[in-house]
């Protein structure tokens, strides 16, 4: 009876929109770093651990009033209580196990069984709990037991929960954990040179040196005199002693040097991918955004025209340095990346954005190869495809692109028209450059919803100088109606096609475009 | 039928385009080419060709060209298109000189060098894109436009003498009980400058205008015969 119960729960929670959405919230507040809204949930948790931290040093020397007491056992500490266990929550779930168990079990015509999902889903949880930011957050969250005070230092490992929220701190040491062999090597180094330095002095002055009584004693004045802080505390008093001395003050220098540029070398090299990567973090926190494949004449073209209107919501992705390097020059951002691979384009919030990749190498095989990628990791991703000829259509339209631009097929046009009617050239010129006498442009109805119902007439049109060019009807399979009837009505998801200046459009824009209150 | 020539420089996949449409419209095309190769290929394809020396002055002034004739400077060597462009402009200052760029520094280079309208492969391009990413609609149509499989497309209608819209206000005439749409056109009693219609000025047709018009390619015709009306009244 009970069995069956949880089985229609798990079916319940595997099937409901809302348990589904609430979990989906509370995975990209903790856990989805492309979620427009995260970085305020991460704020508001490094403010907490600030303002905790900051109590524990005031109450060194200072009693607090109750309140604040309060407030950092209570308030703080239920937030961290409630975050740890939403980590833990979001780590697996157990409905779909059982949801799994289920259907193999149909499938097999076995017994269901409830221990297995429960088992894995519970293995799942316990080996979350013990990595070791799970450790952190648990730590941070003992201060708050009182009778045991010697807690309060677990304040500290707060800190180490910034490590959760402060992605240059992750970034370090991701850098650092590039260089482990070196540093590993180092520290090896640095462990012989110190136990042999302490080791010698220990022997040549343990019976003449009053402040070395121990051995700890002289690994103390080793570590303090290779690291060069030197606090005086213990000197060498015997000739041997003080080479014993020299030495390892310049194996010492030699070591920090050695260190240093470790470190250095390892964040020049990592720095152009740093940076990458923060292009690519601050792309996919928008809601749509362009990625550009190549930097040759296309791609410079159409940036030159209209990186303005795409600031910030564009990427080129070039496997060219030395186009890569041009492109950054120029002022436009790019990445030294292959378009064609498929983690490159994973890297792209593929599920949240609306991406327009604009495939525009000068290689065909290139453009229909970054076409099939990005159209088999979501067919969302609209693609406009640069073809070189017109035997490359049909391929193009087979490997998924939306739109196929032909450079030489469009110049020829326009070279036709530029002789045939020369007039009209500069007419659609205008038109096609968006000149702001010759405005071509779209009137939405869902976001002009003024407009729905009304009569084409009724909108006087010839009034406000704007020219009807034409109608699409609303859905994918909607018709286009050129030059419509003056008594054709609008609805809801229409696109009216006017021509006319540019302040005539937006004038008919501010009249027609009202809040919509939900 | 125009009663003009056009010059091309360069056997390209542009200049086959061209020249197979052209026809049409040119009473005289000719393709001319610097290399013996081009020379036959186009010989063979059957278009009225010349092989010349392009960089010499002398040859290209024995090139019998008259003010209203189009110079089409289609060379695949960009260096040579811009040389060739400013060779052209010295010889025949008043010549329509149309060019075809394939970068923004040829198309600075090629306004510098005299060319009157140049048009830049990847501009038209780039402007495209743009126009497919914000004005998907719009794009759909001006693409339907230009394709002369399309069943509508841009018109130029010369105002004939006797034409019943002669003297008549833009205001005044309803365009849409035919059918088709006044995008613009050329006043030629204010100026040869196009005129938008949505420009609010308040023009009048007179004898000699053009008008610029988009509508079905029937109506258009029916349209262009229609404004001849006057003279058949009379």
């Amino acid at each position: 009876m009970l069995k069956e119960l949880l089985i229609q729960y798990a079916f319940f929670l595997h099937g409901s929109k809302r348990y589904k959405n609430i979990k989906t919230t509370a995975y990209n507040f903790l856990l989805n770093s492309d979620y427009e809204y995260k970085k305020y949930f991460d704020i508001f948790m490094i403010s907490l651990i600030v303002v905790s931290i900051a109590i524990l040093v005031y109450e060194v020397k200072n009693p607090v009033p109750y309140w604040v007491d309060f407030f950092d056992i209570y308030l703080v500490t239920v937030i961290f209580l409630m975050e740890y266990i939403a980590r833990v929550w979001v780590h697996n779930d157990w409905h779909k196990q059982v949801v799994k168990e289920v259907g193999e079990a149909e499938f097999l015509n076995r017994k269901v069984s409830l221990w297995r999902p429960s088992k894995e889903t519970l293995k799942g949880k316990i080996r979350y709990l013990l990595t070791p930011t799970a450790i952190i957050d648990l730590l941070a969250i003992l201060p708050a037991y009182r009778p045991l005070r010697v807690l309060r230092i677990f304040v500290l490992f707060r800190v180490f929960k910034l490590l959760r929220y402060t992605k240059s701190i992750n970034q370090f040491l991701g850098v650092l954990a590039s260089k482990k062999f070196e540093l590993f090597t180092l520290l090896f180094l640095l462990v012989f040179i110190t136990v042999t330095a302490g080791i010698a002095i220990y022997v040549f002055e343990q019976n003449e040196n009053e402040n070395i009584e121990s051995i700890f004693d002289a690994l103390y004045w080793a570590l303090i005199t290779i690291s060069t802080v030197g606090y005086g505390d213990i000197s060498p008093v015997t000739p041997e002693g003080r080479v014993v001395s020299m030495m390892i003050i310049v194996s010492g220098i030699a070591m920090i040097s050695f260190v240093t540029s470790v470190i250095v070398s390892s964040f020049s090299e990592k720095l152009d991918e740093l940076k990458e990567n923060r292009i690519v973090e601050e792309l996919n926190k928008k809601d749509e955004f362009m990625i550009i494949c190549g930097y040759g004449q296309m791609t410079r073209m159409f940036l030159r025209y209209y990186a303005k209107e795409y600031t910030n919501r564009y990427i080129v992705i070039e496997n060219d340095k030395d186009k890569v390097d041009e492109a950054i020059k120029e002022g436009y951002k790019a990445i030294h990346e292959d378009a064609s691979r498929h983690d490159v384009i994973k890297r792209f919030n593929l599920q949240y954005s609306n991406i327009t990749l604009l495939a525009l190498t000068g290689n065909d095989i290139a453009n229909i190869y970054i076409t099939l990628n990005a159209k088999s990791l979501s067919r969302k991703i609209k693609v406009i495809a640069r073809a070189r000829t017109e035997k490359m259509i049909k391929k193009y339209q087979l490997a998924g692109a939306d739109s196929i631009v032909r450079p030489n097929v469009i110049a020829d046009r326009m070279l036709y028209t530029a002789i045939t009617q020369p007039v009209m050239y500069k007419a659609i010129y205008a038109i096609l450059t968006g000149k702001n006498m010759a405005l071509l442009d779209e009137i939405n109805l869902s976001q002009s919803e003024l407009l729905v119902g009304k009569k084409i007439e009724e909108l006087e049109l010839k009034k406000q100088k704007l020219l009807c060019i034409g109608l699409q009807r609303a859905g994918e399979e909607g018709e286009f109606i050129f030059n419509p009837p003056v008594e054709t009505t609008l609805e809801e998801g229409d696109i009216l096609l006017v021509m006319g200046r540019k302040v005539s459009i937006e004038y008919f824009r501010s009249i027609y475009t009202k809040v919509k209150y939900v | 039928m125009f009663n003009r020539k056009a010059l091309m420089f360069g056997y390209s996949n542009t200049t086959k385009f061209l020249a197979e449409n052209l026809t049409k419209e040119l009473h005289y095309l000719v393709i001319i080419v610097d290399d013996e190769e081009s020379y036959q290929e186009a010989k063979k394809a059957g278009y009225r060709v010349k092989l010349l020396d392009i960089t010499d002055d002398n040859a290209l002034e024995e090139l019998d060209v008259a003010e209203d004739d189009y110079l089409i400077c289609v060379m695949k060597d960009h260096y040579i298109n811009v040389f060739l462009t400013l060779s052209l402009h010295a010889l025949f200052p008043k010549t329509t000189i149309i060019a075809l760029s394939d970068s923004y520094h040829a198309t600075q280079k090629l306004k510098m060098a005299g060319a009157t309208r140049i048009i830049d492969l990847y501009q038209v391009s780039a402007n495209r894109i743009h126009n497919i990413l914000t004005k998907p609609v719009a794009t759909k149509l001006i693409e339907r436009l230009f394709s002369p499989e399309e069943e509508f497309s841009f018109k130029e209608i010369l105002i004939p003498k006797n034409s019943i819209l002669d003297a008549v206000m833009v205001d005044d005439f309803d365009f849409s009980k035919h059918g088709i749409i006044l995008v613009g056109m050329i006043d030629k009693r204010l100026s040869k400058q196009f005129i938008f219609i949505t420009s609010g000025l308040e023009n009048r047709f007179d004898i000699g205008d053009t008008l610029v018009c988009i509508g079905y390619n029937d109506d258009l015709n029916k349209f262009e015969e229609y404004i001849k009306g006057k003279e058949d009244e009379s």
